[in-house]
């Protein structure tokens, strides 16, 4: 049977307890520079669920790279099964179910990877087959979903579960510039999970085809975006080149119009567009280059709003609020866009 | 395309022209002209190598408005009929091409409304220009968005509340229009001119930022300005002035 499709059958989503208003944190952190403390102010973040530790006489105490790396895990190991368990709850499937489990994330390396923590802490299967994408940034998610995807097609009614996990409050370096103050200022921590599965139809549950994806690499712009080691401060730093988000904008046509292209549609016929949250430029300069209106990324831009940038686990968030408007209707197209280093653009069609 | 009934379409070079062609009755807007306007938007979007859309009437009327004979008095009016139209209205505002209204007649109600939508609009003396949908029980769509934009906010007030008849020298005193001329096709072709070599990046980069203004904060104009500046600026079109600057 060629009308089996691989669908994304259900999504859940997950934040750590503690909210931080964007306003509040420049004295938490006790940052003195008016530019550095401007950059919390500027009104696109509202605030943020963050992984900190409490303040002392001097604010926020500063945490070792060993303690960043513990707050990765034990934080991941807390918003990564609810995120799970919510998505295999709308699926109404049991986590034993699971057949095959791809993880990503950026905000920490460790081996065995969090798709084996996991497994040990949730129960799933032994012989439930894994893989963990580390290390490809804020594009990771769609990067995850391609996998999931095409296993999901390669063994029609068994199950995948994709799920995204970033502590980037495990990414955070004091050393007051510029550089880490955007970062200090911008990410936030999430996990989202979304089951996908190939089926001949949804049963009137409005679960979108996965249609096809495509990739654009900006090899020029390798360095633009970038989560290296910085010896000064001894930690793992997250570096983003200013102008990054609007050469992000000059090359989202390229994908966009080549995944569309192969399906003989235009972009008028897309209803849905999942941008990927990363800050306000970017998302102006897709609007910009791809002639998206404020309407088209309402969500992408009202998740950066409550929860800032969520790297790789962002667009499974605006696509959840998507579900929730209750809007869609059968036949619809959705483009999904994920944004991040390499410099990488991903983008995948979904049909409802 | 099937045949096409209410409106005509042609193309001549770098010009394309729209004629709503319903002049028995008034060239008002119904369900079928929409649907035409839709198919010649798909062709101008994604096949036409015209830079200039032109909008026009037939029979000495540009247009008198929706089209009431498809309302059934004792149905319930559906919402989304308006919404088909308001649709086509902002498609044929951010057509990939500049366009000109050229308006003989009657400019009545949704008539008025899309030579808003129009780049410039251009009347002959004898034309006429009025929005009596608050008269008449209802609203003249999304011209209560666009209007107030062209001639502040009291004035659009006037129009819309006294059902004011504003004669073509009267409209183009508010900067409703560009120009009077009874010689609309060479109003037409020195506009065309002065339009100059029509990048088509930046005219749509331009008029989408003039469209959004007046509505939202500097804040977030001026980061909507420098996405829009950094596609312009990557362009060929500017590349190559830049070019042509050093040279001289």
């Amino acid at each position: 049977m060629s009308t089996v499709h691989p669908r994304i059958v259900s999504v859940g989503t997950a934040n750590p307890p503690r909210y931080y208003k964007q306003a509040d944190l420049p004295d938490l952190f006790m940052i003195k520079d008016k530019r550095l403390r401007s950059l919390f102010t500027s009104g696109h973040i509202d605030g943020r669920h963050l992984y900190l530790p409490d303040p002392d006489a001097h604010g926020i105490p500063t945490e070792s790279q060993g303690q960043l790396l513990h707050k990765h895990l034990r934080g991941s190991m807390e918003i990564g099964p609810q995120a799970i368990r919510q998505a295999l709850e709308h699926a109404e499937l049991h986590v034993t179910d699971v057949d095959y489990l791809v993880v990503t994330t950026t905000t920490g390396f460790l081996a065995p990877g969090l798709s084996a923590h996991l497994m040990n802490e949730m129960g799933f299967r032994s012989n439930c087959g894994r893989a963990d994408v580390v290390g490809m940034g804020c594009n990771a998610g769609l990067n995850g979903l391609n996998p999931a995807t095409h296993w999901a097609m390669a063994n029609p009614g068994k199950n995948a579960l994709l799920v995204c996990i970033e502590v980037c409050s495990a990414a955070y370096v004091f050393d007051n510039t510029i550089e880490t103050g955007i970062v200090n200022s911008l990410f936030g921590d999430g996990a989202a999970a979304a089951v996908i599965r190939a089926e001949p139809a949804d049963a009137g549950k409005l679960a979108p085809v996965v249609l096809d994806f495509e990739s654009h690499v900006i090899l020029p712009a390798l360095q633009a975006m970038r989560f290296d080691w910085d010896d000064s401060a001894g930690k793992f730093s997250f570096f983003l080149a200013r102008d990054i988000p609007y050469v992000i904008g000059e090359h989202a046509e390229t994908p966009v119009d080549r995944l569309l292209s192969r399906h003989q549609i235009k972009r008028r016929h897309i209803a849905h567009w999942l941008v990927h949250s990363g800050g306000k430029k970017v998302i102006d300069a897709l609007k910009y280059n791809l002639g998206l209106t404020t309407w088209d990324v309402r969500h992408t831009v009202s998740v950066l709003h409550d929860f800032g940038n969520l790297s790789s686990a962002s667009f499974l968030f605006s696509y959840q609020r998507l579900l929730n408007e209750a809007r869609i209707r059968r036949g619809d197209y959705g483009v999904m866009i994920t944004m991040g280093p390499g410099t990488t653009i991903e983008t995948a069609l979904l049909h409802w | 395309m099937r045949p096409l009934e209410a409106i005509s379409f042609q193309e001549h070079g770098n010009v394309a022209t729209i004629t709503l062609n319903r002049p028995a009755h008034g060239n008002r807007i119904n369900i079928r002209m929409i649907q035409e306007l839709a198919a010649v938007c798909d062709h101008l979007e994604d096949r036409s190598k015209a830079k200039v859309v032109v909008f026009r009437g037939s029979g000495g009327i540009f247009s008198q408005g929706v089209d009431f004979g498809e309302f059934q008095p004792h149905q319930p009016i559906d919402i989304h009929g308006f919404n088909k139209w308001e649709k086509i209205a902002v498609r044929l505002e951010r057509l990939p091409k500049v366009t000109v209204a050229l308006i003989d007649g009657a400019a009545t109600g949704g008539g008025f409304h899309l030579m808003l939508v129009a780049d410039q609009r251009i009347a002959t003396s004898r034309s006429f220009f009025q929005l009596p949908e608050v008269h008449m029980g209802f609203l003249p769509g999304m011209a209560t968005f666009r209007l107030a934009k062209y001639v502040g906010l009291g004035t659009a007030k006037r129009l819309m509340l006294c059902n004011t008849r504003l004669s073509a020298p009267q409209a183009l005193g508010l900067g409703l229009l560009d120009m009077v001329s009874d010689d609309l096709d060479a109003a037409l072709q020195s506009t065309i001119e002065s339009f100059g070599p029509i990048h088509t990046t930046a005219v749509q980069l331009c008029r989408r930022l003039l469209n959004e203004s007046f509505a939202i904060e500097f804040e977030e104009a001026i980061g909507n300005f420098l996405a829009a500046q950094h596609r312009a600026v990557n362009k060929s079109a500017f590349l190559d002035t830049l070019a042509r600057q050093h040279e001289k």
